[in-house]
């Protein structure tokens, strides 16, 4: 073969190849304009998809105590699941580390075994499940540490660990006054406090434009939100989580010794209307006690004797009776038609004062007055009542009061023992809180104030909006009825139905009530038996309102029922803690101390600190040749004496004896790490005085009280 | 202008024409491209992609540079060399290599921390020295045991070792050493049973991969031929993102930088960086990038039709066509005409081993250029000669190489 053609017949296949070259080149242009052409607009369609909005939820406002402490915070909690058909999860990987994996999510959880938790894992990937569940609710902390474990620290992508974040709802004090602070429900009105304001605490959502990048990533595509989120707004509520405490427990307490269905209690500031504490307590099939309603504010009874005030001030308001006025009460029992009243004192009390009427809760005593003067002018009876607003709502920003029922003459249902039935708190229908509110105008020398629970929102610290007392009625009647009113409950503590609420301290002022329950379902009797409402509602200090109260008790089945006994123990005791930790309402110190309990101890600390308290105290203090900034304190008869205790940054000092403040700031100034264990003041220190030390060493400080 | 630059750029003016051209379009496009890398990597400094690509790109030209001052001939000899360096280096890369994507398919040189693709390198190894045996067996080219027979077994060492790894290389240089074989002049009726047997063996492989685990490469090729195979819809994303962009594009392009769908694609930087040079330059500049590859091809015609011996004819050939049908598919995956490969743009994709090889490919193709036409125009018309032509040709021992004149 010549060389000549070798060559042709490479340039002629070589010219063969650069054809096909050509012809797939061609290919490649008209499938160019194919799909620019012929698919132009499913392509531009299908542009869009990968660009949304995602939404940026702001962070829900606190809502706290009147002291800052928080009573309702969103904390993040996170899904935990797992991509086990990730591409970087070999088998290799997976095969080596499923055990350890497997045996830490068992110990960090503690709700499966290793083994089942394997299994799952390994079916989970036989499955090829892409989003497999491991563990709900798991908190921050625990999902730094589910960040370490094996596989999972490889990462999002190549560890397959999959964090779902959502915040959760926590009430720090669990139970406490929990219905009042309230949650939010997905169907149905909104709870309480988080209800009422939700619209401060939810805060503005925020809108970031994102466009899906390739590798799965959300990359925004403009610098920064489209819309800022703004985060919600705290609530500073008025209520005073200490004083909540005692009412929780002492209502707890008295419900579970009368095994009673539920009760309530509210506690309010006079001036105010400050909400200080509310307890509401459901008793459950159990027999627990638990905030599941808000019957304070929702739930409307006859009110039973505590209306008797109400009652006997428009009498005294109308100038028909005055306190000294006298009644016969006859023998208890008194007939209207064909309806019988009785007094719960068999045998009655004769004849008595209007004082003492209301103060032994005589239904024969107070019935008679009102039929005597206002038969035939029902309508003004039934307008003074009305002129002290007892007829109207309370407005409260949570959801759910029951507007208060007191019917008028011209009513259908007014009925010819209507006057003598109202007279005695039947026929008329008022929630806790309404009572209280009037007793606390009572107290608030005829002010009504509507209650508040709310008194700020605030940004930051920063005030946003402030709530100021609210008057609903300014004066609900003249002063001199007023006297009256407290002249009368003031009796009823002193001489009459609660005198087991006399102390010396200082004096309660309020009414009994032992009603019986109309309940729409059982009428008059539960369980076959009458059911009654203990209440008991007041002020104190008598002589100076700082503070009104009431308690009810509802269907109490054990046999006391009186007011005073069920409902009169839970307004004492917080009515003692209230008292006890309200400096203001001590104006002279109650007993003069001996000389001899003049000196207290003292921890040891600093020098001029110590000298500034002591001085405050008019302690008298004996410093007398102390030249050491720190200082030992040593009680003597009538003085404590200063020792010098010297402190050099050589050797580690002696703190014993010195509060945890004063042993920390000494020993870490000094470059030691502190370790404190119990409290009171130093006792034990791991390292002796005067032994040397390194920059960085440990000392532990065991503290006695 | 013309003349200095001819003098320190020797060989075939019109490839270097086309080096520069793609080198602009390279750093354009790259720049443009790793937005979304810059992003994710280095915190959004975008600088860094395009200083190191040019630094590549530099480079790159550098050794064109270098290698096309080297004679071709030396080739000769060092393609055996090569090519017996390339067969433990694949099979170290194959067991011990750095995985990506679940293919083992670089190691890092020791020392450096610079890692590289070890099938570029025996991909041209294996071209030389295919093109060597080819051009020392003309004479007895018909017979199946001189040229055929040690071609095939080397062919079927390297591209066996490419393969678990990396499918779509090794099939490539299979596809090349067979054009190169069939220009070659060995005979079609060896190279048809070749195809015949290598197409029963795929369809072996294929059925034994299917009923495999879902697992590592294995599971990477049924889903891109799955969804190759499919109707596109579903989990096809990148041709998706890929054709979106070149719908984008338009006739004129959205022009340079406002590519939209380089935040979508994956690897907008190499696998699809042919969907940007559309997005951005429309389908006049896909087309341009295209001819400029088409013009190399023809380029290399003019030089095979120069050459006096059939050692740099083939060796041009190879290389060529390698870079070429490597475009190519690149190119067809872009617009969706073959499925997902891995296959980079060359000179054009960012990725360092790439542009190297496929500069000294480059080199080796100018080199040759320089040789075979011993008469460039001088400015008066009258024909000269090269002078450096003789000095190498004489230093090399070509005696293995027939010539074709």
């Amino acid at each position: 073969m010549s060389e000549n053609k070798t060559r042709t017949e490479i340039v002629a296949k070589l010219s063969i190849i650069y054809l096909a070259v050509v012809v797939f080149a061609l290919v490649v242009v008209g499938k160019i304009v194919y799909i620019q052409v012929i698919e132009h607009d499913k392509w531009m369609d299908a542009n869009t998809v990968s660009q949304k909005d995602i939404i940026i939820e702001p962070s829900r406002g606190d809502i706290c105590a009147t002291d800052g402490r928080i009573l309702a915070t969103s904390v993040p909690q996170y899904e935990i699941r797992m991509d086990l058909k990730s591409d970087a999860i070999t088998d290799d990987v997976f095969n080596k580390h499923i055990d350890s994996l497997s045996y830490r999510l068992s110990k960090l959880f503690q709700d499966k075994t290793p083994q089942q938790y394997k299994r799952k894992l390994v079916s989970a990937r036989y499955r090829g499940d892409r989003y497999h569940l491991i563990k709900r609710s798991v908190d921050y902390i625990q999902l730094k540490e589910l960040k370490t474990f094996p596989i999972f620290r490889r990462g999002k992508y190549k560890g397959g660990l999959i964090i779902n974040q959502e915040n959760r709802r926590i009430q720090p004090f669990v139970n406490l006054a929990s219905r009042t602070i309230g949650y939010l429900k997905d169907i149905g009105t909104d709870v309480g406090i988080e209800g009422a304001y939700d619209y401060d605490l939810s805060g503005e959502k925020g809108v970031r434009l994102v466009q899906k990048i390739a590798g799965n990533y959300w990359m925004p595509v403009n610098d920064g939100n489209e819309v800022e989120p703004r985060n919600g707004y705290d609530i500073i509520t008025t209520l005073d989580i200490n004083v909540q405490d005692v009412a929780h427990h002492a209502l707890q307490t008295q419900l579970e010794k009368h095994q009673a269905s539920h009760g309530t209690a509210v506690l309010m500031e006079v001036e105010t209307g400050d909400v200080k504490a509310i307890v509401n307590l459901t008793r459950d099939s159990q027999g627990q006690y638990s905030e599941q309603y808000n019957y304070a504010i929702g739930e409307r009874t006859e009110p039973g004797s505590t209306f008797k005030l109400p009652v006997l001030m428009v009498a005294l308001e109308d100038g028909f009776i005055d306190l000294n006025d006298s009644i016969d009460t006859e023998n208890g029992v008194v007939r209207y038609h064909d309806y019988e009243v009785k007094d719960s004192h068999k045998g009655g009390y004769g004849k008595i004062t209007v004082q003492r009427i209301f103060e032994v809760s005589s239904n024969v005593g107070v019935s008679k007055i009102i039929t005597q003067f206002y038969t035939k002018k029902e309508d003004r009876f039934i307008k003074g009542l009305y002129n002290m607003s007892l007829n109207k709502s309370l407005n409260v920003p949570i959801k759910g009061e029951r507007k208060p029922y007191i019917k008028f003459p011209s009513d259908t249902l007014w009925s010819g023992i209507s006057l003598p039935q109202i007279a005695y708190g039947y026929e008329v229908e008022q929630t806790p809180l309404q009572i209280l509110t009037f007793y606390n105008a009572v107290a608030n020398n005829g002010e009504m104030l509507q209650p508040r629970f709310v008194k700020a929102i605030v940004d930051h610290g920063q005030v946003v909006k402030r709530f100021s007392p609210k008057v609903i009625n300014p004066t609900i009647c003249s002063r001199a009825t007023i006297d009256k009113a407290k002249k009368m409950l003031e009796g009823v503590v002193l001489n009459g139905t609660a005198q087991n609420l006399k102390n010396s301290n200082y004096q309660i002022a309020g009414k009994t009530g032992t009603a019986q329950i109309a309940n729409q379902k059982y009428g008059y009797k539960y369980q076959s038996r009458t059911s009654y409402q203990a209440t008991f509602v007041g002020y104190f200090p008598a002589d100076n309102p700082k503070y009104s109260c009431i308690v009810v008790v509802n269907a109490p089945t054990s046999g006391v029922y009186y007011g005073n006994l069920v409902a009169g123990q839970v307004f004492k005791v917080i009515a003692d803690k209230v008292y006890s930790t309200s400096l203001d309402l001590h104006t002279a110190p109650l007993v003069t101390y001996d000389a001899e309990l003049k000196v207290p101890y003292s921890r040891n600390g600093h020098k001029n600190e110590l000298e500034k308290v002591l001085d405050d105290l008019h302690i008298p203090f004996e410093n007398l040749g102390i030249n050491s900034d720190w200082v030992a304190t040593e009680k003597r008869d009538s003085t404590i004496r200063f020792n010098n205790r010297y402190v050099n940054d050589k050797t580690i000092p002696s703190v014993k004896g010195m509060g945890a403040k004063d042993a920390i700031f000494l020993l870490e100034n000094l470059g030691l790490h502190v370790v404190i264990k119990g409290r009171g003041s130093v006792g034990e220190q791991s390292l002796s005085p005067g032994t040397k030390y390194r920059h960085g060493d440990r000392i532990v400080l065991e503290l006695r009280s | 202008m013309k003349q200095k630059f001819v003098k320190y750029f020797k060989g075939d003016t019109a490839i270097w024409l086309i080096i520069f051209l793609l080198a602009i379009f390279s750093m354009l496009t790259v720049y443009s491209a790793t937005g979304t890398l810059a992003y994710k990597k280095m915190g959004g400094n975008t600088s860094y992609f395009l200083f190191r690509h040019m630094a590549f790109l530099l480079f790159g030209i550098g050794i064109t540079f270098i290698v096309h001052n080297i004679s071709y001939k030396i080739y000769y000899s060092l393609s055996q060399l090569l090519l017996y360096i390339s067969i433990p280096l694949l099979a170290w890369t194959l067991f011990k290599g750095v995985s990506l994507n679940e293919a083992a398919r670089w190691i890092t040189l020791p020392g450096t921390g610079l890692s590289f693709q070890t099938s570029d390198f025996a991909k041209f190894a294996l071209i030389m020295y295919v093109a060597r045996l080819l051009s020392s067996n003309q004479e007895n080219i018909q017979d199946p045991k001189v040229a055929f027979k040690p071609i095939l077994i080397w062919v079927l060492i390297v591209c066996g070792l490419i393969l678990p790894a990396n499918f779509s290389t090794a099939a490539m240089l299979f596809a090349i050493c067979l054009v190169l074989m069939f220009i070659g002049r060995i005979r079609v009726l060896h190279l048809a049973g070749l195809v015949g047997v290598g197409v029963v063996a795929i369809a072996i492989f294929v059925a034994i991969a299917w009923n495999m685990p879902n697992q590592g490469r294995v599971a990477t090729w049924k889903v891109r031929i799955e969804n190759y195979l499919g109707d596109g819809s579903g989990d096809n994303y990148q041709t998706n993102q890929s054709k979106i962009a070149i719908v984008n594009g338009g006739l004129f392009g959205k022009g340079p930088g406002n590519s939209t769908q380089r935040n979508f694609l994956p690897h907008p930087y190499s696998d699809f960086i042919y969907s940007i040079i559309i997005e951005e330059y429309g389908l006049l500049g896909g087309l341009f990038v295209l001819l400029l590859y088409l013009f190399l091809m023809y380029r290399v015609g003019a030089i095979v039709r120069k050459s006096q011996r059939t050692f740099p004819a083939f060796l041009v050939i190879g290389l060529a066509f390698s870079l070429v049908f490597q475009a190519l598919i690149n190119m067809g995956v872009a617009v969706n005409v073959f499925p997902v490969t891995g296959q980079t743009l060359p000179f054009v994709s960012m990725g360092g081993t790439s542009i190297i090889f496929t500069s000294g490919a480059l080199g080796i193709i100018l080199s040759v250029s320089r040789t075979v036409q011993p008469k460039t125009e001088s400015p008066d018309g009258e024909a000269i000669i090269d002078e450096t032509e003789d000095q190498y040709a004489d230093n090399i021992n070509l005696d293995d190489d027939i010539e074709m004149l």
